[in-house]
């Protein structure tokens, strides 16, 4: 069904091989998402219950966090989701050299934030002896930004498959999609941190 | 199983172009590796139902045991340990591996059909789901064969019994490890689903005028991918407890159980409205069919369905009344419960409605489509009884409890699904049951069914709690008991008869022409077994009840299906996804890892290396067939139609 | 292709009828076996029918009133449902070829009036749950000051009961296991606690379970209205034994609670110093030994009037002999059973989290409620305590980890000892 698609100028919003028009890979990123938007809620969730019911012995988390740090890679990471949109903008366009610069720098932010989870959590476990085993805020702060990290970590390889696929000559226009719903997951990625970042760090200092 | 081979292919698969061996795509049509690579929506409907049925009998046989177990107070059958396992591992494989898989099968291979599709949005995602629900049953099952045993903390699996401390056994691993295959395997297969309706269907079939078991679908994959997210944190969180120490549920370190019970029934109740939600579905195509009229009132029918769907995620703390959540919290979960009797209720009034006024055929599915409203309806009875709290205190964890779920998914449920399976027996296979066994199997099981769970309102009422190995013969429970085991031996006869009237019918039975029931449906409109490629053109949609329109405007339809033809043809005809080995590969891989983590713990134990590189290489399986499925591409070739609506060869197409 | 007719040919539907006349003279059979009196009456010592507290009677009603509803709801739709069925059917075979009927999509009004009618019926059950989740929630503010005040701890799988209003000097709150003793015809209320897993407590007969969960500070009400003696169970799944996992609640007038209270408040019981005639002799050589598993563990006298026996078991058993007693006493030390229970004023050792053994010769029950405690029971416990209840600690913590093994004159002076300690 899909396999004519309308020679010449590819239109990025409109599939007219589906009944809506959207087309499917978009859709099923978009309700993958809306799946995955659960997953990180219970884990906020589960955070936020044991915050209001703090054992004794937990650690004080404003002890324990590094804000300045933290937002730092947050900007990172929200500098990461610009790129990503540029990449889609430049592959939607056709323009393969723009895609491929933006992709990798999508990827080296993502790095950077990743690398900045890894020395906070080294930080954290050492200095501050919060472990994922010794405290309920350990266990579910490891745990949460641990998966959010999970997630990242997924999406630069991602990013980077993508990159060096690129040069098969098998991205073009036409796979604009493809593209597209990897910055989807990108930039959903994004606002969860937005989210954990907020509600488990800004909360502290409310 | 050929009924389905034999589609309609007789000539050879054009040769693809030289590609790296790694990308081979499998073309065989027939034989095992055609199943084990298929990404044919009705194959992998087909496989779904066979293992759904496997275990079905097999939960069925768990059923058994533990009723002979309870047929006289103080009995010896089984041990308390073995009895654990039996009702854990009868609830995990109803629920997980027997119904719900039940409902894929049918999700698969009908709704396809129904939307006048060709196939789902994306087979070999298709394929995936079905290859890890098959390592998750594996899982989950493999205690049976090995010294820790199988799964025993109930299928609930309430925390911190679940924890280390209290079962040390990989018993409760295997069925962590399990579930969460499996929710993958449903969340991706319902992702699917959702992209398949709303981006499928065929021109004119608007979302009004889908059919119902179709909505149902819909509404049924929603909930899965909103609800499973949940359970399977829940099991994350579980087995970091369990393997690196963590405080979730560890009441030592202030971690707090009853977080486990919101997280398991914030999945676990919309799971049940996923269990019954497609048994409405198909008996909103059955009544209509045998009635010879339309469903009554189809916008409220759907619109009731997706209230049920939606109120089904404010309703969970009504399975914990008795934990003490406070007055206002019971009061609001007590009448948000209420609340959802309401939808229900207007759909039984809709099927009534649906045959008030028609001509009735009292045919086998028919029967069970009844069946389902009068069980259903005692079912949904006595879920009104639980949602006033205060009276629930009594009820919960006793029988009456069990006596109610049990109406609710086996007179639910099961009789809807056992419906489903006699009403598409002559499209899948091109056969038909007799109506005299058929009939016969399902009085058996009507008959059984009551006397066993009957009774069970009684024990509940009169104080017998649930999940109890033995009682003694002073509590007044000796009769109800021995009437419940009566009465499932009587059901495990009917069931008996049912499958053995199944398999008859699949090699003897009488053949069938196209629309032998006179369907209302598009499916009804295609040659049983349906051609691989489903439709020779696809349908235009003019109305609800699409195909019942298209027998009463013959010319009309004939016409245009004629134009589309021919445009179909002029743009490369009809095109066919590849079938590909890397879903399975993926699975494979998946499984392997699964077995070697759900079987250790983070303490130092002889075979620990050997256990760690298993899963590394069951990682690394899993990653190679992933990276080769994505880098095979969704390549597909074009088929063309003589004029006796045989595939004619065409010389391969990029995708 | 037309439907042939093959299905609706007589001879097939005749045979139909004669299997479905099989079927339901089994049902008849079935049903014949349900011709138990107290089956159908539903008033075992579980019943949540025959109550005897207002808690118990409120839920009750409550039952009542959505089992009212919902039959009158049943009774008209199943009627219209069956008409349907009846009247609609085709019965031959012209009419099952007949014209479709028209293909109407169904009628608004109907809809709304019936969904109108549905939420009205629900309203009828939701103002008297409303009131009962209220009621039953904690003691009514009027009877407050009447209450009484206890806790109830589970374990897998026993109970401990303590009295925070009997404080014994230097050593905390009376104790109790199994048995929780209350006084009647005032309402308690009774905190719920986990110490391992999550148990729930119920006793059928005056209130509806509310769980026991750790982490969790649970409670709830109950009154007896008479005094009586009532059974009560875990209604949690707490592992393999938790089918085994039972207690009772023993309600007392005014008087015969402050006696109990006072009796339980002080130290174990000592029998008088061993006369120098006095041999030990195992008084229990011909008891029963062969138990078989799940075998019931109780005597008939009991079964009929339960509250009766606990009120003998208030009383030392007669014949008791000294000399056994003492043996018996030396081996609750060197079997090391004093490291885990309490026998408060004989020896210093033991824990809350196990049997406080102070008074449990008074005691109409042994093994959380399992087993009538008479001396056949408690030799057949203490000689398989796993048999009786699997996975125990008395046995995986006890008997297996200290390689304890009993004979059975051992047990016999084991039994003769516990059975003194009223």
């Amino acid at each position: 069904m899909s396999s004519h698609a309308a020679s010449g100028t590819v239109d990025h919003h409109h599939d007219a091989s589906t009944a809506t028009g959207i087309p499917n890979k978009k859709l099923l990123m978009w309700a993958f998402l809306a799946s995955d938007c659960m997953f990180f809620g219970t884990l906020i969730s589960t955070h936020l219950i044991y915050r209001l019911h703090p054992p004794a012995g937990n650690p004080e988390p404003r002890v324990v966090f590094d804000v300045p740090l933290t937002s730092f890679s947050t900007f990172i990471l929200l500098m990461s989701s610009l790129m990503m949109a540029l990449a889609v903008n430049a592959i939607q366009k056709g323009n393969l050299r723009s895609m491929r610069f933006s992709l990798l720098t999508t990827a080296f932010f993502g790095a950077i934030f990743l690398g900045c989870q890894v020395w906070e959590f080294w930080h954290f476990v050492h200095e501050k002896h919060m472990t994922i085993t010794n405290s309920i805020l350990g266990t579910t702060f490891f745990t949460l930004t641990g998966t959010h990290g999970l997630h990242v970590l997924i999406g630069v390889i991602w990013l980077i498959s993508m990159y060096f696929y690129s040069f098969t000559g098998r991205v073009g226009e036409k796979q604009a999609i493809d593209v597209e719903s990897m910055g989807l997951y990108w930039h959903f990625v994004d606002i969860v941190w937005i989210v954990i970042f907020t509600a488990v760090y800004l909360l502290e200092y409310l | 199983m050929d009924a389905t081979v034999k589609s309609h292919f007789i000539s050879e698969q054009p040769k693809a172009p030289a590609k790296p061996l790694v990308l081979w795509r499998p073309t065989a049509k027939t034989g095992f590796v055609s199943w084990l690579t298929t990404v044919d929506h009705k194959k992998i409907g087909f496989l779904y139902g066979m293992f759904a049925l496997f275990f079905f009998l097999v939960g069925g046989a768990e059923a058994l045991l533990i009723r002979l177990q309870l047929m006289v107070p103080n009995n010896t059958v089984l041990t308390a340990a073995q009895y654990s396992t039996m009702f854990t591992m009868h609830g995990t494989t109803m629920i997980f591996l027997a119904v719900m898989p039940l409902g894929a099968a049918f999700f698969n291979f009908v709704m396809p059909l129904q939307i006048g599709a060709r196939d789902v949005a994306f087979p070999r995602l298709n394929a995936f789901s079905l290859w890890t629900f098959v390592a998750g049953a594996i899982i989950v099952n493999i205690g049976w064969f090995l010294p820790d045993g199988a799964p025993n903390a109930g299928w609930f699996g309430y925390a911190p019994l679940t924890s280390r401390n209290y079962i040390p056994q990989h018993s409760v691993d295997f069925w962590v490890m399990g579930l969460q295959l499996l929710g993958v395997a449903s969340i991706a297969a319902a992702l699917n689903f959702i992209v398949t309706i709303i981006n499928m269907r065929a021109p004119g079939m608007t979302m009004m005028r889908l059919p119902v078991f179709t909505w149902m679908t819909l509404i049924t994959s929603f909930l899965i991918i909103l609800s499973f997210p949940a359970i399977t944190i829940a099991l994350v969180e579980l087995m970091m407890d369990r393997n690196f120490h963590t405080n979730f549920f560890e009441v030592s370190n202030g971690g707090m159980p009853i977080l486990w019970q919101h997280l398991f029934w914030v999945f676990g109740h919309p799971e049940v409205y996923i269990l019954i939600l497609p048994a409405m579905g198909i008996v909103s195509e059955i009544l209509p069919t045998f009635s010879r009229k339309p469903l009554f009132g189809y916008p409220i029918v759907v619109f009731s369905g997706a209230a049920i769907g939606f109120l089904g995620f404010a309703v969970w703390s009504h399975h914990m009344f008795t934990t003490g959540m406070g007055t206002v919290a019971t009061a609001a979960f007590a009448l948000a419960t209420m609340a959802i009797a309401v939808p229900t209720g207007v759909k039984i009034f809709n099927w009534i409605g649906t045959i008030w006024g028609g001509h009735l055929q009292m045919r086998t599915p028919m029967m069970f489509a009844l069946g389902f409203i009068w069980m259903f309806m005692i079912g949904g009875f006595s879920g009104i009884m639980h949602s006033a709290a205060p009276a629930d205190a009594q009820q919960q964890d006793s029988y009456f409890v069990v006596a109610h779920f049990h109406y609710v998914l086996i007179g639910g449920s099961i009789f809807a699904l056992l419906a489903g399976i006699h009403y598409w027996f002559p499209l899948i296979f091109g056969r038909k049951v007799s109506e005299f066994w058929g009939k016969l199997s399902f009085w058996v099981i009507f008959v059984g069914f009551n006397i066993t769970f009957f009774p069970m309102h009684f024990l509940g009422l009169n104080g017998m709690p649930r999940r109890t190995f033995t009682y003694d013969g002073n509590m007044g429970w000796n009769s109800g008991n021995f009437i419940a085991t009566i009465g499932a031996l009587i059901l495990g006869v009917g069931i008996a008869i049912y499958f053995a009237v199944m398999i008859y019918t699949y090699f003897k039975g009488e053949k069938v022409g196209r629309d032998p029931w006179d369907g209302r449906t598009l499916e009804w409109s295609l040659p049983n077994p349906p051609p691989e490629h489903n439709y020779a053109v696809i349908p235009t949609v003019h109305a609800r009840d699409a195909f019942w329109y298209e027998k009463h405007h013959k010319e009309e339809i004939a016409k245009e299906n004629a134009e589309h033809s021919k445009a179909e043809d002029e743009h490369g005809g009809i095109h066919m996804p590849h079938q590909s080995i890397y879903p399975l590969v993926a699975s494979v891989g998946i499984l392997i890892a699964a077995y070697a983590t759900s079987g250790m713990d983070s303490n130092p134990e002889p075979g620990i290396h050997a256990k760690l590189a298993t899963a590394i290489i069951g990682g690394v399986i899993m990653l190679v067939g992933v990276f080769l499925w994505s880098l095979e591409g969704a390549d597909g070739y074009h088929l063309h139609l003589d004029k006796d609506g045989k595939p004619i060869e065409d010389s391969h197409a990029h995708h | 292709m037309r439907l042939s007719s093959l299905f609706t040919t007589s001879p097939a539907r005749t045979v139909l009828a004669h299997w479905s006349r099989a079927t339901l003279a089994l049902v008849g059979l079935s049903l014949l076996a349900g011709c138990d009196y107290r089956f159908w009456k539903m008033d075992g010592p579980q019943s949540t029918i025959d109550v005897a507290g207002p808690v118990a009677k409120n839920q009750l009603e409550i039952f009542y009133v959505t089992c009212v509803v919902t039959f009158v709801i049943f009774i008209l739709v199943a009627a219209v449902l069956a008409y349907a069925t009846f009247k609609f059917r085709a019965r031959t075979e012209a009419e099952e070829h007949a014209e479709p009927p028209p293909q109407g999509h169904g009628n608004p009004l109907i809809e709304l009036g019936l969904i109108g009618a549905s939420v009205l019926a629900l309203v009828i059950i939701a103002i008297p749950t409303l009131r009962g989740i209220w009621y039953t929630h904690d003691v009514p503010a009027a009877e407050k000051e009447n209450a009484y005040t206890v806790n109830a701890v589970g374990y897998q799988w026993w109970f401990r009961f303590e009295y925070p209003n009997e404080q014994i000097k230097d050593v905390g709150p009376l104790v109790a296991s199994n048995e929780l003793v209350i006084p009647a015809g005032r309402p308690v209320h009774v905190n719920l606690r986990g110490m391992d897993v999550i148990h729930s407590f119920w006793v059928p007969r005056l209130a509806g379970k509310v769980d026991m969960i750790p982490n969790r500070a649970n409670f709830l009400w109950l009154k007896a209205d008479q005094p009586g003696y009532f059974w009560g169970q875990c209604a949690e799944f707490c592992g393999d034994s938790h089918a085994v996992m039972r207690f009772r609640v023993i309600a007392l007038g005014p008087k015969d609670f402050n006696d109990w209270l006072e009796q339980q408040s002080s130290g174990a019981r000592t029998v008088a110093p061993v006369a120098a005639a006095e041999k030990a002799t195992a008084q229990f050589a011909s008891l029963r030994t062969d138990w078989k598993r799940n075998e019931p563990g109780y005597t008939e006298k009991y079964d009929l009037n339960p509250l009766e026996a606990w009120k003998e078991k208030q009383f030392p058993d007669k014949g008791e002999n000294a000399a056994l007693i003492a043996q018996g006493r030396e081996l609750f030390k060197s079997k090391t059973c004093f490291t885990c229970h309490v026998v408060r004023g004989h020896m210093v050792g033991g824990s809350a989290a196990y049997p406080d053994l102070t008074h449990v010769g008074s005691r109409s029950t042994i093994a959380a409620g399992l087993l009538e405690n008479n001396d056949e029971q408690l030799t057949r416990w203490l000689l398989h305590p796993n048999e009786v209840k699997p996975g125990n600690r008395m046995w995986t913590e006890g008997y297996v980890k200290n390689n304890i093994k009993l004979n059975t004159e051992e047990v016999s002076a084991l039994v003769a000892y516990l059975h003194s300690l009223k």
